[in-house]
């Protein structure tokens, strides 16, 4: 009888929500950012491989540089990723913000609970609803991605499924953090519009507000500015073998490569990347935006496939993107293994606001 | 049936509700009358299982609402003073939730819900409930209240937005659900509305029950009260003079002192032709009248205040 209270429950929020226009308008432009960005992932990845490509056919064997390795499918998911964060955000909190707030302004609230239901079969029942009618939408999405990529005849194999399931799954924690966090404000808020407007402050502050800490300038506040390249080595440096860009990108020669100054500075480019990194990793943790493009980051290979580059003539490394790893890491173990902090900072978020939001229910005066 | 127990509630430390014992049978139209803010919808409240009392207990068919809330919800039928549906639900759509929430299957809550919304003359009205008048919301509560055919049905104002015919239509539901056995618990602040349907009634001022009883055990100590409180009305050709008497309790004067409303707990009207005449004042008229049903309650809360 209580599970099919709560399931009752459950079943109105659910039906409420994709019956809503806000669900349907957010949605749809979920839909279509996620298909923009399906369309420029692809194309991206098509242009990556004809790189790889012409890479296995040239026999140098003195260049050094990540495109060596093969573009992953899972690439074409960075710049849906990159939508999704935004979208995906304001859709947790469009579900969110008014769940309770709405029945208190109608009055509904006080007849629900005189009916013979507990208070967590309620709370529960709403948070079901709307988790249920996320997962369709993003479940839609994800379909969609997918069969996108097959009608461009991409078709990705087993360990690519599996990271792709983990990006929905990331994707999914990271709009139901926000939905969370909006479900919290709706119960401490007497009125809808009170509870949107805190949760678009928090939500500014999480997404906004804490990556920006993480910036270059507060980074190097915090870390110290990046060691500088030694003159030794850019006169060491060869000719351009690649460009792209009218700024153009500098491949180092493995002759530079086996120097002891270029083993010194590697080194300590190591260490400082190591060092933002730690402080950049631990600053994610406080903010969902942020773990979910650590993770999605991780899983699409954005970060393993950067080189380092240096600005023509000016001897300055350039690239904001230099990656620790030698090799980049395919193995999915290795993936998830890297990314397991995050996955479980990004799975508190919902489950610290949902308990928050249950609480406050809990205790809620319906006079 | 109902049983109150030394039933108080605080917020803030502040009595709303304070030690309230009551007990109401079966088939009584128990009227809970009382001014605003004397503490008849906290009372509804936590016997509705709302809120849960500070002290004391409310037993509803014997069971503990505190305790059992589940059943005790089961049992009842509840209709708050602003009633509230959901927006962008029809009424079929609203009552069916609720139907639901009782454990109806689909088929009685059915057939349940179509029976009630003829009842309140709402049936084949299938707009969404957010196009509903005020009155037309307060029927679709009565429908609610009596969704689950429960035995205990308490109703917060109910009458508060009905039109004329709409309280005839709801005094006779309610007349027709007491026939049946079972118990209607009704708050107003309306006398007129209270006297009109309760069998029984209980009157709160500052969350105290000043009296409980029987329509007629009530009825003779409201006689004998209003016998205890004259009106006179005065009326002359000449400004009244300022009056005092020590059975006095109030004089209410004309703007131009030609006219008075004197409120005294024994017939003065003998002392105030006298006062009238040694000032030199032509009278006009001097007249009596007993209190109104609505100064007689107005009595019972100023005694308890």
């Amino acid at each position: 009888m209580a599970g099919s209270r709560l399931f009752t429950i459950a079943q109105k929020e659910f039906f409420d929500h994709v019956k809503s226009r806000k669900f349907l308008l957010i949605f749809g432009i979920l839909l279509v950012v996620a298909i923009v960005g399906m369309i420029g992932g692809i194309a991206e990845y098509n242009k990556s491989l004809d790189q790889y490509n012409r890479h296995q056919s040239a026999t140098s064997s003195d260049i050094q540089g990540y495109m060596a390795e093969k573009p992953s499918i899972l690439g074409v998911f960075s710049s849906v990723a990159t939508y999704l964060v935004f979208v995906g955000g304001v859709l947790g909190i469009a579900m969110g913000f008014d769940l309770v707030s709405k029945e208190k302004e109608s009055k509904s609230l006080k007849i629900l609970l005189s009916h013979p239901v507990y208070r967590d079969e309620v709370i529960n029942g709403k948070a079901l609803g709307g988790i249920i009618a996320l997962g369709c939408a993003l479940g839609v999405v994800l379909f969609i991605a997918l069969a996108t990529l097959l009608v461009y005849g991409i078709v990705p194999d087993g360990n690519e499924l599996v990271l792709m399931a983990v990006f929905g799954g990331v994707s999914f924690l990271l709009i139901f953090s926000y939905f969370a966090i909006a479900l919290f404000m709706s119960t401490a808020m007497d009125e809808s519009g009170s509870a949107l407007i805190y949760t678009i402050i928090i939500f500014i502050v999480l997404s906004v507000l804490v990556p920006t800490l993480a910036n270059d300038t507060v980074m190097e506040t915090i870390v110290g500015s990046q060691p500088e390249l030694p003159q030794e080595l850019i006169d060491q440096m060869q000719a351009p073998v690649n460009s792209t860009g009218s700024e153009g990108v500098f491949m180092v020669r493995n002759s530079a490569g086996s120097s002891d100054a270029w083993k010194q500075f590697n080194g300590r480019m190591q260490a400082y990347w190591e060092k933002r990194q730690t402080v950049h990793d631990t600053l994610a943790l406080f903010s969902p935006t942020m773990n979910y493009e650590t993770i999605t980051s991780s899983v699409t290979y954005k970060t393993a496939s950067s080189a380092m580059a240096v600005g023509p003539g000016s001897g300055k490394v350039v690239s904001a993107s230099f990656s620790i790893a030698e090799k980049q890491e395919t193995c999915v173990e290795n993936i998830l293994g890297k990314i397991l902090a995050n996955i479980v900072a990004l799975l508190l978020f919902p489950v610290v606001f949902f308990g928050l939001a249950y609480v406050r229910f809990m205790r809620l005066d319906v006079r | 049936m109902i049983q109150l127990e030394h039933l108080s509630k605080e917020y803030n430390g502040i009595r709303a509700v304070n030690d309230i014992t009551a007990g109401i049978p079966g088939g009584e139209i128990f009227g809970l009358l009382g001014p605003n803010g004397s503490g008849k919808s906290t009372t509804i409240l936590m016997l509705v299982g709302l809120i849960e009392p500070s002290a004391g207990r409310c037993l509803v068919n014997g069971l503990d609402v505190a305790r059992d809330p589940i059943a005790v919800k089961q049992q009842i039928g509840y209709m708050p003073e602003d009633v509230g549906f959901y927006p962008t639900l029809s009424a079929m759509e609203n009552l069916t939730y609720f139907g639901r929430l009782y454990g109806m299957d689909t088929r009685t809550c059915a057939k349940r819900t179509s029976e009630l919304l003829s009842l309140v003359g709402l049936e084949g009205v299938i707009k969404e409930v957010s196009g509903y008048s005020k009155g037309m919301r307060q029927r679709l509560g009565l429908a609610k209240a009596l969704l689950n055919d429960p035995s205990v049905i308490i109703l917060d104002e109910p009458t508060a937005n009905l039109d004329p015919q709409g309280v005839a239509d709801y005094r006779r539901i309610i007349r027709g659900v007491a026939h049946e056995g079972k118990t209607v618990v009704v708050s107003s602040h309306i006398l007129e509305e209270i006297s009109k349907v309760s069998t029984s009634i209980g009157i709160l001022s500052g969350g105290k029950l000043v009296a409980q009883g029987s329509w007629q055990d009530l009825a003779g100590n409201l006689s004998a009260r209003s016998a205890s409180h004259v009106t006179i009305h005065v009326e002359t050709q000449d400004p009244i003079p300022e009056f005092s008497h020590q059975d006095l309790i109030s004089i209410d004067y004309e703007r131009d002192r030609h006219g008075a409303v004197i409120t005294a707990r024994s017939d003065l009207r003998d002392a105030v032709a006298t006062h009238l005449a040694q000032n030199g004042v032509r009278l006009r008229e001097l007249s009596r009248e007993g209190l109104s049903l609505e100064e007689t309650f107005l009595s019972y809360y100023q005694v308890a205040g």
